[in-house]
C-alpha cells in the first residue's frame, strides 16, 4: 500500500471537491436520488477515471493502491456533497473483501473491472436481522469443489439492485465461506428496498439454489469480512464527519445573515451555544475518523478500538448536527426544498448501515477491557 | 339547584352522564372514529359537535350568552372527565379552541354572533396568518399592511408557513396598521376572510413529504371593519392572548404517527410495546431511556393538571409556559427511541414498513412543536423573562419607529 504525501493528499481532496462541486451540487443530488438506480453513471465514470473508485485496489489490479488515509480524505468530500453512488459498496466494501480474501485468481478476475467502474460489486453479509456478526448470515451453500448452490436470503445489501456481481457470505458444512454470484444468475431475486434516505440504495436478495463460485482462501472468512467492514466503517466515518462539518458550516453561514429582532440570529447566545457545541462534536468526529484511518493504515494494535470509536462518534455527531441544524434554521428547514432534511435523512441512514452506535460502543469497551 | 342558582357537583355529574348515555351512542362513536380527516372536521363530527353545543357542554366555563354555563373550572373538569371516560369529543373548548377563545376575548359583537357558534361546531376552517419570510421569531417585525378604507381594511403582503391555509375560511391575521410608531405598537389583529380574490395560497412541500403549510400572497384583500379583534394598533396584546392558547394546546399533545400505528399498544405505552416486539425491552440502557421518556410524559401531564387548577380562562400560569417546551423534548425523544428500538429496521419508508414510517415521520414532525408556535429558544426566553423575571435582553429596534427598522 502506498501512502500519499500531505501535498498529494491535499491535491486529491481538491480535485474530488472540484468534481463534486461541478457535477454533484444539490440539484444534481435531488435529481439522482429520485432515479431508479440512484446514481449518475456519467459521474460514476468520472470518479473511476480519477481513480476514486479503485482507490484502495492495488496498482497491479488497475487501482490507485493507496489506503484508508486517502480513502477517508475523499469520503469527507463525498459526505459534504451527499454523493449518491455505489462507491462504498463496490470500491470499498467489495474491493477490500477481495483484498482480504487474498485469492489471486478471483481478485484479478474482478478487481480491475471494479476499479474502472465497469463492474459494480457489493457484498451480502447479513440477513433480516441486520446484525453484522457471523451469526447474522442467513444464506447457506451446498456443493463440492466444482459446483456450489446457494439458498436463503440476505438483506441490507448496499446497492444490491445495481450490482453486476455479489460477494455472498454463506454457511457450509465446514464453516463460513465467501462466494461470487453473477447478478443474472438463475434463482436469484434482487428487490430494492424503499429507504427513507432517497440517496441510499439497499436491496433484499433471495437465493433459490443459485450457482456460485466459492472463493478459496487461507484466512478465516469472517476475519476477512471484519477487515473489509473496518475500512468501510472508516470510509463511512469520513463521510459522516465531512457531512456534519458541512452541515454546521452552512448553518453558521445562515446564522450570520438571518436577521430577527434587528440582529443576526447568530448573535443570540442560544444559537451561538448550539453552534459551539456542534463544533466540538464535528471537530471530534473528524479527529476520530482520521485517527481510525491512520491506525488502520499502520495496522496498529489499537486499530479496532479506533475504528469502533470513529463508528459511533461520527454516526452520532452527524445525526445530532443535522438534527440541531434544522432547529437552528427554523421554519425554512421544515421544507422539502431546503437541503437540511437531505442531510438528516442521510445521517439517520448512515447511523444504521453497518450496525448501530450501541453495537460499536460495546465493541469499543470490549477492546478496552481486553 | 341550590338557592344561588349553582348546581351541585354530583347533580352535574349525573346530568352529563345521562346526557351522554342517551346521545353518545356506539354507532356515533364508531362512525366518528371511522371518519377522521387530517384537516378540518368530518360531517359526522360536525353533527355531533352541534349536539354538544346546543346542550351547552362545549364551553361550560363560558357565559350563558355564548353557549356556556358560567361554571367554575372545577365543575367544567367534571364535565371533561365524563366526556373523556366515554371518549366523546367536543367539550373543554373553552380551553382548547384557539379560534373561538381568541374571538371571544377580543371580537366585536357582530363577529362573535356570526362565528362563535360555527367555530364550536367545527363548521369553520381556520388558519394562522402570523409568520412572514422576514418575521418568524420576531413577529413584531411583520410587514404585511392593512389600511382602513371606509368600512373595511385593505390588506397587502405575504405570509408563510401558514398551516391549513388551503381549506381555511378565515385566517387570524396580524398586519401593520401604523408605520410611524415602534414595532409592537402599530400592529392590529383581524379575522381575515380567506375565500376571496386577493388571497392566493401556494402549498409548500414539507420535510415529511406532506403539504399542510403554505405561502399566502395577499393583494388588496378586503376585511370588514367589524373583523378587527382587540383595539386598533393593539394587535400585539391580542396576539399574546392567542399565542398563550396555542402554546397551551401544543404543550398538551401533538399529532400521532401518520399510519395510525398505535394499534399494537393496547393498554401499554407504545414504546414498551415496540421494544417488547423487537425483543429489546430488557436491554438496560434502552429500558432506562424508555422509563425516562415515559416519565417526561407523565410529569408534563401532572404539570398540566396542576396548572389548570390555578387558572380559570386561558390566563397563562407559569406551569403552562413549560408545557410546550416539555412536549418538544418528549416528541424528539420519543422519535429517537422509536428509531433506536427499530435499529436498521428504521431505514425504510412506506406502508409496508409502518413502524419505520412512524419513527421517521415523528422525527420530522417533532419540529412542528419545537419550531412552530414559537421556537424552543423563544419559549426559553419567555420563561426566563416573563416567568422567572430575569432581565430582558436589550432589543435594538424596540423603541424606534418601525419605518427605520433593519430587515434581513
Ligand atoms: C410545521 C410548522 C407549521 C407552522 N405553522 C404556522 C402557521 O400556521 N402560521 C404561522 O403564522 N406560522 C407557522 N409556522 C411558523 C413558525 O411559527 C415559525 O417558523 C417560528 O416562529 C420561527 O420563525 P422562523 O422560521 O422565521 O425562524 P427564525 O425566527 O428565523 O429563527 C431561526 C433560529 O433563530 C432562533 N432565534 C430567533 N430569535 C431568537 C432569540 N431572540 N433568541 C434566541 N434564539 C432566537 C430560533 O430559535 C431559530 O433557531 C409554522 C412552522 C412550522 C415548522
Amino acid at each position: 500500500m502506498n501512502k500519499l504525501s500531505l501535498e498529494e493528499r491535499v491535491a486529491l481532496r481538491d480535485s474530488v471537491h472540484q468534481l463534486l462541486t461541478n457535477e454533484c451540487d444539490e440539484s444534481a443530488v435531488r435529481t439522482t436520488m429520485e432515479t431508479t438506480s440512484g446514481f449518475d453513471p456519467v459521474l460514476w465514470n468520472k470518479l473511476a477515471e480519477m481513480g476514486i473508485v479503485g482507490l484502495i485496489i492495488n496498482e497491479d489490479q488497475g487501482g490507485a493502491g493507496v489506503g484508508p488515509i486517502e480513502l477517508e480524505t475523499v469520503m469527507e468530500e463525498v459526505g459534504a456533497a451527499l454523493l449518491c453512488s455505489p462507491l462504498l459498496a463496490s470500491g470499498v466494501l467489495a474491493a477490500e473483501l477481495l483484498n482480504a480474501l487474498q485469492n489471486d485468481d478471483v481478485s484479478s478476475q474482478l478487481l480491475p473491472a471494479i476499479a474502472d467502474g465497469s463492474c459494480i460489486a457489493t457484498a451480502a453479509l447479513t440477513g433480516q436481522s441486520g446484525c453484522w456478526t457471523e451469526g447474522g448470515v442467513t444464506v447457506s451453500a451446498k456443493g463440492n469443489t466444482n459446483e456450489w448452490l446457494l439458498s436463503g436470503s440476505a438483506s441490507y445489501v448496499l446497492h444490491g439492485q445495481n450490482a453486476n456481481v455479489l460477494l455472498v457470505a454463506a454457511s457450509t458444512s465446514d464453516g463460513l465461506s465467501m462466494f461470487v454470484v453473477e447478478a443474472e444468475a438463475d434463482g436469484l431475486s434482487i428487490s430494492g428496498l424503499p429507504t427513507f434516505d432517497h440517496t441510499l440504495r439497499l436491496a433484499e436478495i433471495s437465493f433459490d439454489k443459485v450457482a456460485a463460485e466459492r472463493i478459496t482462501t487461507q484466512r478465516p472468512v469472517w476475519d476477512a469480512v471484519i477487515q473489509a467492514l473496518d475500512i468501510t466503517l472508516v470510509a463511512l466515518a469520513g463521510e459522516q464527519a465531512g457531512a456534519a462539518e458541512h452541515c454546521l458550516a452552512a448553518t453558521v453561514d445562515y446564522a450570520k445573515t438571518r436577521i430577527q429582532f434587528g440582529r443576526a440570529i447568530g448573535s443570540f447566545q442560544a444559537i451561538k451555544h448550539m453552534a459551539a457545541d456542534l463544533l466540538l462534536e464535528t471537530e471530534s468526529s473528524i479527529s476520530a475518523a482520521r485517527h481510525a484511518a491512520a491506525c488502520l493504515a499502520d495496522g496498529t494494535d489499537d486499530a479496532t478500538e479506533a475504528v469502533s470509536l470513529a463508528a459511533f462518534a461520527c454516526a452520532d455527531t452527524f445525526v445530532s448536527t443535522a438534527a440541531t441544524s434544522v432547529q437552528m434554521y427554523g421554519g425554512i428547514a421544515f421544507t422539502w426544498e431546503h437541503p437540511a432534511h437531505l442531510y438528516l435523512r442521510r445521517a439517520r441512514a448512515d447511523a444504521q448501515l453497518f450496525g448501530s452506535s450501541s453495537f460499536y460502543r460495546e465493541r469499543f469497551i470490549q477492546q478496552l477491557e481486553a | 339547584m341550590d338557592t344561588n342558582n349553582k348546581i351541585a357537583d354530583e347533580e352535574l355529574r349525573a346530568q352529563v352522564r345521562s346526557w351522554l348515555g342517551e346521545n353518545w351512542t356506539q354507532a356515533k362513536a364508531a362512525s366518528l372514529k371511522q371518519h377522521q380527516p387530517l384537516w378540518g372536521a368530518s360531517d359526522e363530527l360536525k353533527s355531533w359537535l352541534a349536539e354538544v353545543v346546543s346542550a351547552r357542554w362545549a364551553a361550560p366555563r363560558w357565559p350563558t350568552e355564548w353557549f356556556g354555563r358560567d361554571l367554575s373550572n372545577k365543575q367544567a373538569k367534571i364535565i371533561e372527565a365524563e366526556f373523556a371516560a366515554v371518549r366523546a369529543p367536543g367539550t373543554g373548548q373553552d380551553r382548547t379552541n384557539l379560534w373561538a377563545n381568541t374571538l371571544l376575548a377580543g371580537g366585536t359583537e357582530v363577529l362573535k354572533s356570526k362565528l362563535i357558534g360555527p367555530l364550536l361546531q367545527g363548521e369553520v376552517n381556520m388558519c394562522l396568518l402570523y409568520s412572514e419570510p422576514n418575521a418568524g421569531s420576531d413577529l413584531a417585525g411583520i410587514r404585511t399592511r392593512a389600511d382602513r378604507q371606509e368600512d373595511h381594511y385593505v390588506v397587502n403582503g405575504q405570509k408563510v408557513w401558514t398551516s391549513g391555509a388551503m381549506t381555511a375560511d378565515y385566517g387570524m391575521l396580524i398586519a401593520r396598521t401604523d408605520w410611524d410608531v415602534p414595532k409592537h405598537q402599530g400592529i392590529s389583529y383581524f379575522y381575515c376572510p380567506m375565500k376571496q380574490e386577493g388571497i392566493e395560497v401556494r402549498p409548500l412541500r414539507q420535510i415529511t413529504n406532506e403539504s399542510q403549510f403554505n405561502e399566502v400572497f395577499i393583494t388588496d384583500a378586503l376585511i370588514p371593519a367589524e373583523n378587527l379583534l382587540g383595539n386598533f394598533n393593539q394587535g400585539w396584546q391580542m396576539l399574546q392572548t392567542a399565542l398563550a392558547y396555542e402554546r397551551l394546546i401544543m404543550g398538551e399533545g401533538a399529532r400521532g404517527p401518520r399510519s395510525g400505528g398505535n394499534k399494537k399498544a393496547k393498554n401499554v405505552e407504545v414504546l414498551i410495546a415496540l421494544a417488547r416486539e423487537a425483543g429489546v425491552l430488557e436491554q438496560p440502557k434502552l429500558r432506562q431511556d424508555i422509563a425516562q421518556m415515559i416519565a417526561y410524559k407523565k410529569l408534563n401531564a401532572l404539570n398540566g393538571a396542576r396548572g389548570k387548577a390555578d387558572i380559570s380562562q386561558g390566563a397563562s400560569s407559569s406551569l403552562m409556559s413549560l408545557g410546550k417546551l416539555a412536549m418538544s423534548r418528549i416528541l424528539h425523544e420519543e422519535a429517537r427511541l422509536r428509531t433506536e428500538i427499530l435499529g436498521p429496521g428504521s431505514l425504510f419508508e412506506g406502508s409496508d414498513y409502518s413502524d419505520a414510517e412512524n419513527a421517521n415521520f415523528l422525527t420530522f414532525q417533532a419540529y412542528l412543536t419545537s419550531i412552530g408556535g414559537g421556537t424552543d429558544q423563544i419559549q426559553r426566553n419567555i420563561i426566563g423573562e416573563r416567568v422567572l423575571g430575569l432581565p430582558k435582553e436589550p432589543e435594538v429596534d424596540k423603541k424606534i419607529p418601525f419605518r427605520e427598522v433593519r430587515a434581513s
